[in-house]
């Protein structure tokens, strides 16, 4: 459902992507891995448009995306936008909202669902992520790894066909990952795509059906994610991944 | 201006007050230094004291001229001292100048407080109106309930009090410019200023004279020997001719001024008359000033109002907008906040008048208010700057539009980093609003310059308008504090 073609993006004279093809499939649990620079946020952040790039397209569904950031793709940008979730890093939820309040602001807002009706669906997205005696905090007042569940019920309440996490659980305390990548692990099994930039190996080896390694821009290797981690081919994959280390 | 003179005349009430007496005679004191000090403010304009622009600035006027030919007679050399002129008659008193010679006007007010001399000149108050209006005739009371453009303190201004609503001026030129725009329905100055500014506009008639009154040289009361020097002196060069030559060469001289040159003692009587001894501050002065103190609030607040929404616009189109409307706004804030806020409130009140004209009070509201924006609009722009872009880009991510992503997300958060510096710049508004006395409207600060003269001391007037602002700006600053600490906490 997600086609990129001859992806290319420059930062002045460093190329961060250097002409990316992929696809991912309806359904698939797609890690993206690689050392830090490799291009892999970069990537992710293009496929939703908040990051421009220079050559070669994006298209999600019926929409394309191309070179020339928002003012170009305005139109296809709010739709894609609509379609595929975002979970960062950093959270990034809203400061003056409570835990609900981020989780029905854009139901509310830009789908123009009833306010009742949308409370209700969050309240429900909020048990599922297992924070419901949690919706009436704020964001300053809960952990790490609440805050992050409480960004996936956010970006899964506008009912995403496909969610994009950057580096999930990276922020977070070590006693705090397990509860984010429970939850990300039921969303797998219950059939979401997913596109996890991530560096939880164990995760990605578990969860992810492929992981794609990026490096300097390239996609250096590919492959089931079994495979890939277990047995890489290529040399700065192993060397990444600490395999040649004895 | 308004603002200089209320501090230089609460300094001055602090200093009289210690009382700072010559201990030497004034006659004495000026023949010791050699040189007669006079006070005056060449912004006063042609003809009196001014600078000859075609002379590199020299001073010139006939006051100039007198002040020469009595300094001779003194035997002495004439200097002249710079001074605001509504502040003439305190600076006097506090010794900065030897004596006040600037179309000073024999009023009670000012009788009861300085010696004045025989006078150098009679005016009389010169009515004029809108050629076209016939309701304004030659009699007081004909002014009744109209509204009366005079100088602030002025001897129009007396004969106008409790006739007509006086429109107060700082300036000559300005009363003429809002009479031909129908802000006022009459003038009543000097003629001398009326010849000068009014009578020049086509659209405007002389109605008449109302009543005579003299330009006199003030002088500190324990000078007695002083004024007396120069009552002698002005006699000699009346009777010489010489003061009839100075008037007529600066084109002032008329029939009026022949009673300058027969002077008695029963002129000096009736010109002086009874001297009032000041109204004694009252309840009658406090209700006042708390009209002036609302006017203040009101002016404030609907400045404020203005300046919030317009300064958000102006933010969000520099950050976000389309180029040249970002540009636009960024000129707009640099324009408005680096020019004077004086300045903008005389173009938009006269220097707009034939386009737009706008009565005082939505001129200031206007001017204050669009002068505001642009320093609420960098409040703005770094409060929404300081929120992290994460909050923007999630927004964006879960389909906001970049307006409602705005709307929704950045500036409510934004808002709450800049409240405690819009509170400041209201408690700096407030204070601020006393300039629009410009434009004639009387606030708090105009009220106490008025009441001061009114009362002849600016001690308790002062401390009353102080006092008045203190309660006002006091609240809002605890109120940003309060609100400073919630959000330090949170």
């Amino acid at each position: 459902m997600i086609e990129v073609h001859e992806l290319r993006k420059i930062y002045g004279e460093r190329t961060v992507l250097g002409g990316i093809t992929a696809s991912f499939a309806k359904g698939q649990v797609v890690a993206l891995v690689g050392p830090s620079g490799g291009g892999k946020s970069t990537l992710l952040r293009c496929l939703n448009g908040l990051e421009s790039f220079d050559g070669g397209q994006v298209t999600l569904g019926g929409d394309v995306l191309l070179p020339g950031g928002a003012k170009i793709n305005r139109a296809a940008l709010q739709r894609v936008r609509q379609r595929v979730g975002m979970v960062f890093q950093q959270w990034n939820l809203f400061a003056h909202r409570t835990a609900l309040g981020n989780v029905i602001e854009a139901p509310v807002h830009v789908k123009g669902i009833p306010l009742a009706q949308a409370t209700e669906r969050g309240r429900a997205l909020l048990a599922r992520v297992g924070l419901s005696h949690r919706e009436g905090a704020y964001p300053h007042e809960m952990s790490g790894g609440e805050q992050q569940r409480v960004a996936i019920a956010r970006a899964l309440a506008m009912d995403p066909e496909a969610l994009l996490l950057d580096e999930p659980t990276s922020a977070l305390d070590p006693e705090r990952v397990g509860e984010v990548l429970d939850v990300l692990g039921a969303l797998a099994a219950d059939g979401l795509t997913m596109l996890v930039v991530t560096h939880e190996m164990r995760f990605a080896r578990e969860v992810s059906h492929r992981t794609l390694v990026l490096h300097g821009g390239q996609i250096i290797e590919e492959g089931p994610s079994k495979q890939v981690i277990d047995d890489p081919k290529h040399e700065r994959t192993r060397a990444f991944l600490g395999l040649d280390r004895k | 201006m308004n603002r200089i003179c209320w501090v230089v005349g609460l300094a001055l009430a602090v200093l009289s007050c210690h009382g700072q007496t010559p201990t030497q005679s004034g006659l004495a004191r000026v023949r010791a230094a050699g040189v007669l000090r006079w006070g005056g403010d060449i912004q006063g304009g042609e003809p009196y004291v001014y600078q000859d622009s075609e002379h590199g600035g020299r001073l010139t006027g006939f006051e100039v001229d007198l002040a020469n030919a009595l300094a001779r007679e003194l035997g002495v050399r004439a200097q002249f001292v710079q001074s605001d002129w509504s502040a003439l008659i305190p600076t006097l008193e506090r010794g900065t100048f030897d004596i006040a010679m600037n179309g000073v006007e024999v009023t009670p007010q000012r009788v009861g407080r300085v010696r004045f001399t025989r006078p150098y000149y009679i005016f009389g108050t010169r009515l004029m109106a809108r050629r076209d209006d016939t309701r304004i005739q030659p009699t007081i009371t004909s002014l009744r309930g109209r509204r009366v453009g005079t100088l602030s303190n002025s001897f129009s201004s007396e004969l106008l009090r409790g006739v007509a609503e006086i429109v107060p001026y700082e300036g000559v030129e300005e009363p003429y410019i809002d009479l031909v725009q129908g802000r006022t329905d009459a003038v009543l100055l000097d003629d001398i200023i009326a010849t000068r500014y009014g009578e020049p506009k086509p659209e405007l008639r002389v109605v008449g004279d109302l009543a005579d009154g003299f330009y006199s040289i003030a002088v500190r009361p324990v000078d007695g020997d002083l004024q007396q020097a120069l009552d002698h002196a002005i006699e000699r060069i009346s009777a010489s001719g010489e003061l009839e030559r100075i008037l007529r060469s600066r084109n002032v001289w008329n029939d009026r001024q022949r009673r300058l040159l027969t002077w008695t003692e029963d002129d000096r009587r009736r010109m002086l008359g009874t001297a009032s001894t000041g109204q004694r501050f009252g309840w009658s002065h406090v209700v006042l000033f708390a009209k002036g103190a609302v006017v203040t609030m009101l002016l404030s607040a609907l400045a404020m109002a203005l300046a919030i929404p317009l300064g958000l616009g102006l933010a969000v189109t520099r950050l976000y907008g389309p180029r040249a409307l970002s540009r636009l706004a960024g000129a707009y804030v640099e324009l408005y906040r680096g020019t004077p806020v004086l300045l903008q409130l005389y173009v938009l009140y006269y220097g707009l008048a034939p386009i737009v004209k706008l009565d005082a009070i939505p001129a200031a509201v206007l001017g204050l208010g669009m002068n505001y924006a642009a320093y609420e609009a960098e409040v703005y722009r770094a409060g929404i700057q300081a929120v992290p872009r994460g909050q923007m880009e999630a927004a964006l991510s879960l389909g906001m539009s970049l307006p409602l992503a705005l709307r929704r997300v950045v500036l409510p958060q934004a808002f709450r980093l800049a409240i405690p510096s819009v509170t400041n710049d209201f408690i700096a508004l407030l204070k601020d609003s006393s300039l629009v006395s410009v434009i004639t409207v009387v606030e708090l600060t105009k009220q106490m310059t008025i009441t001061a003269v009114d009362i002849r001391g600016w001690a308790l007037p002062g401390a009353l308008c102080a006092l008045m602002y203190f309660l006002m700006s006091y609240p809002l600053s605890l109120w940003a504090q309060r609100l400073e600490a919630r959000l330090a906490r949170s």
